[in-house]
């Protein structure tokens, strides 16, 4: 046995060697006027699958974005618009039927995957089948679990011919195509050759695509590389050498930064922001990322039956306190349940001014002038929960006492979505799309666990018909005044959650990353920056 | 002394046995559900008891551990839940990073821990002495976290000598020197704190043993004090300086996790970290077994050579076998 190790060990470090020569080639494409060098992304955790059916998360998006296309992508190069929209990815355009149940997609021609297989229609059905059709050979029950969002809508699809691909939808949903743009089951295509050479389990560990990077290593927990696609449809990145390295600690993030080793940091430590600009590196904001955090009330809860009290703890919260001094300045007060980067978002929807003395006041009426005792479920994101101490603080100075349990991210993921049991009262998280429904994914009636995230119990048929006549509307305005009214009834008269903030998404670069554009999502279009030498 | 060796090595049967047993209960243990990774928030609870089904997740406890049992037993260590490479292919090249640093430092911290030890006991309360219990009690109550985080700003941000983070530099690196470079201050943090506890043992049992009358008889016969430091004094203390030695380097393979955290080191101990965040549970398994029979095997050689130079330990071992 001993000397097996022995063995191993030796050959462990001869491929970490090994390894280091491979990508000692990176340097060789050195870098051009706005264009080519390598960016190196530190990355807090671990990535998902590299499947994009089968893979969930920001991260993981990151990378799988570049890998692989959709029909349509969000157009992330246009910072300054209130909120991001689609644009033609391997679909040149797309049309909508009269009833808006029939999806037409004309598909690129000449397009081919990075293993040389041309993309069609038939392609495209092909993946839709494996997330979306039951009877398919190809499939794969977990991808229809993550993409349940989006293919729950989905009746039927078909090739017209080589270059034109039919979706029909169960009923009229106009945001249904949007939907599809999100981080957590994504239906992006893979090449049906390299799934047949490797199966189905392992095509995660092979993946080719369409996009602008193709994928050359990943080392597990310790860094993925990509590199640029020069034979891509649409415009070629101008990096030569994409590369997330996964750093978890938040102190290494930064010294690495300091040290030069990499040049782009997502979730900096807030109290370093400040001296990281003073020393020259770049931060980049958005406030327009489709997110809210929040807390989400049990409406199951004992104390929680009475509104009053669900008002008063939204009028005893410094919101804007949060902002200023927990995130300083990374973030912005929210006060609905519509999130920034939505085309239904108001900015200056604002129901519960900070008030403490009126929340003791109704909470005195609701007979619990002696005080109340909660319990807020949150989990751990390396943010030392100063948001939720902040809440704790203030809710402290009207007479509740919040026992924060706090949870590490799986065993909490698995209590969130089981939906709260009674002896919790609240508890947190931070999500959105870049289309206003996700507020109704958050809230309906039948989205309570186990077939959705509600897991507040919230329920009110009312809001669920407003949310119907949203998605059934082509008038953005008409579904604005919808969704607006639905969220006044969820905040105002339900009184079903407590947002907080949103967060602006702080990014720091090396001063020689050019071209980075912080868009309106979690994840960044890496075909636009160059690093310079 | 084969004899020995061989009782020895039938003694590590139970103990692997026991080990093998408890890392797979505490893996199951852990709270959270490993369909939720693997499933995403939408996913029926048919679903769910699909994928558990397909994993054997739903089988008896005793029957999954018989499963996996005998798959290691024909080295096997089945498949990453979270990721889907071989756990083999995962986790012996983390073990061999891990390896490379816990012997870089052990190998300091042997240095540093004998010589300083040596010599502090060789002249007790002197300045040396004194300097070296001063500085062990400081090293061996600095944590290794803090320690990383003070060594990379003073020699990688403030003077820029040294890289900060990672095995090899990501653009243009490569290579044994490299990788040495990269070495440089992991080892120094990890190795800090087992160079001080060394070094007070060796000082402590040296003091000991120089106390003995035949150390004196040997003085009173004018024998030049290197010599019996070298021949009477530490030939004597080696038994509990290799106990010693041979546990801080067990727990140095166990991955430094701390260390590996704040140098971005790829070891084993961080990769045993991420699979239990993931519930990756064949990870699991197989990252701790890998770190517990590396722990069982360093001791067994530790005893193997305490046997080798003191002739008591074996006749007594003999004694107990019959």
């Amino acid at each position: 046995m001993f000397r097996s190790l022995r063995t191993v060990a030796l050959a462990g470090a001869v491929t970490v060697a090994g390894a280091s020569l491979a990508l000692g080639a990176l340097d060789t494409k050195s870098a051009k006027a706005e264009q080519g060098g390598t960016l190196i992304w530190s990355i807090p955790a671990a990535m998902s699958l590299f499947d994009p059916p089968q893979s969930c998360g920001w991260l993981t998006k990151n990378a799988t974005h570049m890998i692989f296309d959709g029909l349509v992508e969000l157009e992330l190069g246009k910072p300054e618009k209130g909120w991001a929209t689609l644009r033609p990815a391997l679909a040149e355009s797309w049309t909508v039927s009269e009833d808006g149940m029939t999806y037409t997609f004309n598909l690129r021609k000449g397009v081919k995957f990075h293993d040389g297989t041309p993309f069609n229609a038939e392609v495209a059905k092909w993946n839709y089948d494996r997330f979306s059709n039951p009877d398919a050979p190809q499939y794969n029950e977990v991808a229809n679990a993550y993409l349940n969002f989006y293919a729950r809508w989905i009746a039927s699809t078909r090739v017209v011919d080589e270059h034109t691909f039919e979706i029909v939808l169960t009923q009229p949903h106009y945001e249904w195509l949007q939907i599809g743009q999100s981080s957590c089951g994504q239906p992006e295509m893979i090449s049906p050759t390299a799934w047949e050479i490797h199966g189905d389990q392992d095509i995660a560990l092979h993946p080719v695509g369409t996009g602008p990077f193709k994928f050359v290593e990943r080392e597990i927990d310790v860094m993925v590389v990509l590199e640029r696609n020069d034979d891509y449809y649409g415009e070629p990145a101008k990096l030569d050498y994409m590369v997330y390295r996964q750093i978890t600690d938040p102190a290494t993030r930064i010294a690495a930064l300091r040290a030069g080793e990499i040049n782009m940091v997502t979730e900096p430590t807030w109290d370093e922001i400040e001296n990281l600009v003073d020393e020259g590196f770049q931060l980049l904001l958005q406030p327009n990322v489709p997110s809210v955090w929040y807390a989400a009330f049990n409406m199951q809860h004992p104390a929680l039956q009475d509104v009053r009290v669900r008002k008063a703890i939204n009028m005893a919260i410094d919101r804007e306190g949060v902002a200023r001094e927990v995130l300083r300045g990374t973030g912005k007060a929210e006060h609905g349940m519509l999130s920034a980067g939505t085309f239904a978002y108001d900015p200056d929807y604002n129901p519960y001014p900070y008030d403490p003395e009126g929340a003791k006041a109704l909470l005195e009426e609701a007979g619990y002038g002696d005080g109340l005792e909660l319990t807020f479920e949150i989990f751990d994101y390396g943010w030392n929960e100063a948001w939720e101490k902040w809440m704790q603080r203030d809710l402290k100075k009207v007479g509740i006492d919040l026992k924060l349990n706090k949870l590490e991210w799986m065993t909490y993921l698995g209590k969130w979505l089981q939906g709260m049991p009674e002896t919790v009262a609240m508890n947190s998280m931070g999500w959105g799309w870049s289309v206003p429904y996700w507020t109704a994914h958050a809230t309906r009636c039948d989205h309570h666990p186990p077939n959705g995230i509600n897991g507040g119990w919230y329920c009110n048929e009312a809001v669920d018909a407003l949310y119907q006549q949203a998605i059934q509307t082509k008038d953005q305005a008409e579904a604005t005044k919808l969704y607006r009214e639905a969220n006044r009834i969820i905040m105002e008269e339900d009184v079903a959650f407590v947002p907080v903030f949103s967060y602006h998404n702080p990014i720091i670069l090396a001063p020689n990353v050019k071209g980075f554009v912080n868009g309106q999502e979690n994840w960044y279009d890496y075909t636009l920056p160059w690093v310079e030498e | 002394m084969t004899r020995f060796i061989v009782m020895r090595l039938l003694t590590i049967v139970p103990i692997m046995f026991g080990v093998s047993f408890f890392v797979f209960i505490l893996a199951h243990l852990a709270p959270g559900d490993v369909t939720t990774t693997l499933t995403g928030p939408y996913a029926t609870e048919e679903t769910r008891e699909q994928i558990r089904e397909s994993l054997g997740l739903n089988e008896p406890l005793p029957v999954q551990y018989g499963k996996w049992l005998s798959h290691i037993l024909q080295g096997e260590f089945g498949k990453s839940i979270a990721n889907r490479r071989m756990v083999a292919e995962l986790i012996f090249p983390k073990f061999a990073n891990s390896a490379i640093l816990a012997l870089t430092s052990a190998a300091m911290a042997y240095v540093i821990g004998l010589f300083a030890g040596i010599f502090a006991a060789s002249r007790p309360y002197g300045y040396f002495d004194r300097f070296t219990i001063a500085g062990t009690l400081m090293f061996g109550s600095i944590p290794p976290y803090w320690f990383g985080l003070l060594l990379v700003l003073l020699f990688s941000l403030t003077w820029r000598w040294l890289p900060a983070t990672g095995m090899t530099k990501i653009v243009g690196g490569g290579g044994p020197i490299d990788v040495i470079l990269h070495l440089i201050l992991p080892t120094i943090a990890a190795g800090a704190a087992p160079a001080a506890i060394i070094a007070r043992t060796v000082r402590a049992t040296m003091l000991e043993i120089l106390s003995q009358n035949y150390i004196k008889v040997a003085r009173a016969k004018g024998i030049r004090r290197g010599v019996i430091l070298r021949k009477h004094a530490l030939r004597n203390a080696l038994p509990p300086i290799a106990t010693i030695c041979g546990l801080q380097l067990g727990y140095l393979l166990g991955g430094v996790l701390f260390v590996e955290v704040i140098f971005a080191w790829p070891g084993i101990g961080y990769q045993l970290w991420q699979a239990i965040q993931a519930r990756d549970i064949p990870t699991i398994q197989g990252a701790s077994l890998i770190i517990a029979v590396a722990f069982v095997l360093v001791n067994l050689a530790v005893d193997v050579f305490n046997a080798y130079t003191d002739p008591k330990i074996r006749i007594s071992e003999g004694v107990r076998s019959r």
